[in-house]
């Protein structure tokens, strides 16, 4: 399958934005391939975040979930993932809390020196993913279970708790994730 | 919507399990670069890390909490010290790769490979249990420390406090100095016949030394430390011809299983079981499986000390596993 064109689109847009743009007296012109390859972006993307999951209480209000004030009620999310056909299910169960990060940053770095020699011997260009140095766990709690059904409200359902994961708090991260292709495209 | 469909003339096919096994796809390559990971539990200052829902066999809640889980530079002193370290190379990095199972053993089948750095040529390499491994000392790609480069050996440390109902036990250390896990790799793949998740688990672990201690809860005093000095693990769980299958089984309980090898036909292997009385491919076979050494697991510990006093080495080499399976079960069941 061939994708449309986009120039299509730019020779029925561009007109309608010259009609518009009427005061600006120059000319935009289309930028060639060889002048996108020659522009080099400066920085990249700088991300903060406070991500909550279930804090408050479940998806699903039913005789299962509930809010998390409700004692004998789960209101965490609930993820399952089964390995065999007609087998049981992996769960990842009671999922909440909150984390918030400062200065996740993302960027496209050429790496040339460094890293006791092998920067020279590498030579290309990696996707870096700045670590926030602190990510605030508020709550974080997960349970690993494994279960005979997809969902607690299905009928005959039973489950055995592995063990539950509690955090919370300053936890530190610090460093930068390098990711690049392997092998010969 | 029907003129902006009409330039759609092919219509996609999947692909199937051979083809895809023919992808020859380039996989991600993964580096930390001056990582520091640390968490643990000290509650004035509002961090806390638990693991619980487990529960002893009579039945009573056991609650374990990590004060303290790091992963930093080499030389950090039991976790006093923590400084950064990079994880894997730029020239051989932690990769996730779909390769294509027959140049491992596993036919017309693609395969899903997560691997720590690979061993390399002893040429090209560093002593995998040497702190301060010069190149073409030994088999492990990962560098350790050296006074101007991080390396890329981590020291790991866990500290674990673990309370049995009321029982708070003391505070149970472990350390591994410049830790190395190269060539560990863990391969999935789907099997036909069980219509089931199956893999292939490496765990490869070097350290110079290991030390397990336990201190009272304040952490003021210190029961003699039990130091496992050149620490080696080649744990091989599954392989191409008995792969290790996961599943739950039908009251939720969790199923790890390594199948046995499958028994000989009758009559093709002789009473006398060597090769010139039995069916030249069987024997073959069997002799291959029981002579590789990538099937079997070690352990070997340079020298085991208490204190001040030493046990000397300790090795348990070559282990196949035959066949392993291991199932949870629910005490409150």
């Amino acid at each position: 399958m061939k994708a449309r064109n986009p120039n299509r689109w730019l020779m029925i847009l561009l007109p309608l934005l010259a009609a518009a743009a009427k005061p600006a007296a120059a000319e935009l012109s289309r930028l060639g391939d060889g002048d996108l390859a020659r522009v080099s972006g400066q920085g990249g993307i700088y991300l903060s975040g406070d991500v909550s999951i279930n804090e408050v209480g479940g998806p699903i209000q039913n005789s299962y979930f509930g809010a998390c004030g409700e004692a004998g009620k789960k209101c965490g999310a609930r993820l399952a993932y089964r390995l065999r056909e007609d087998g049981g299910w992996f769960v990842l169960d009671d999922i909440r809390g909150s984390f918030s990060f400062e200065g996740l940053t993302l960027r496209v770095r050429h790496i040339d020196s460094g890293f006791g020699g092998d920067g020279e011997l590498f030579n290309r260009d990696v996707i870096e993913l700045g670590l926030p140095n602190v990510v605030r766990y508020h709550d974080v709690q997960f349970k690993l279970a494994a279960s005979n059904m997809a969902r607690p409200t299905d009928p005959g359902f039973q489950q055995t708790d592995l063990f539950s994961i509690e955090m919370q708090g300053d936890v530190t991260l610090e460093g930068n994730l390098l990711v690049f292709p392997t092998g010969n495209p | 919507m029907l003129g902006l469909s009409g330039f759609a003339s092919g219509e996609m096919t999947s692909l199937t399990e051979s083809e895809l096994s023919e992808v020859e796809g380039t996989g991600i390559g993964i580096v930390l670069e001056d990582f520091k990971f640390a968490h643990g539990t000290d509650i004035d200052n509002g961090q806390v890390f638990k693991i619980g829902g487990i529960k002893s066999s009579d039945g009573q809640d056991v609650e374990i909490v990590v004060n303290k889980l790091y992963i930093a530079g080499s030389s950090s002193n039991y976790g006093a010290n923590l400084n950064p370290v990079n994880l894997g190379r730029l020239v051989n990095p932690f990769t996730i790769d779909v390769i294509d199972g027959n140049s491992i053993g596993v036919t017309d089948k693609a395969v899903l490979n997560i691997a720590a750095p690979t061993q390399v040529p002893q040429a090209e390499g560093y002593d995998c249990l040497s702190g301060v491994a010069v190149l073409g000392s030994g088999t492990c790609g990962s560098r350790p420390m050296t006074a101007e480069f991080a390396g890329e050996r981590p020291d790991l440390g866990l500290q674990l406090n673990i309370t049995v109902g009321s029982n708070q036990s003391a505070n149970f250390n472990i350390h591994a100095q410049s830790a190395v896990i190269d060539g560990s790799y863990l391969r999935l793949w789907g099997d036909d016949q069980r219509r089931q998740l199956v893999g292939q688990f490496k765990l490869n672990f070097y350290s110079p030394e290991l030390s397990i201690n336990a201190c009272s809860l304040d952490g003021s005093e210190c029961g003699s430390r039990i130091v496992m000095s050149d620490f080696a693990l080649e744990l091989a769980l599954g392989n191409e011809l008995q792969p290790m299958f996961l599943d739950v089984d039908g009251s939720g309980n969790f199923v790890a299983e390594v199948q046995a090898i499958p028994k000989p036909a009758p009559g093709t292997i002789g009473s006398d079981g060597q090769q010139a009385s039995s069916d030249p491919a069987t024997w073959q076979f069997y002799n291959d499986y029981y002579s590789n050494p990538d099937y079997r697991s070690n352990l070997m510990i340079g020298d085991l000390s208490v204190g001040d006093r030493n046990y000397g080495a300790t090795r348990v080499d070559g282990m196949l596993i035959q066949y392993l399976r291991i199932q949870t079960k629910d005490f409150a069941q």
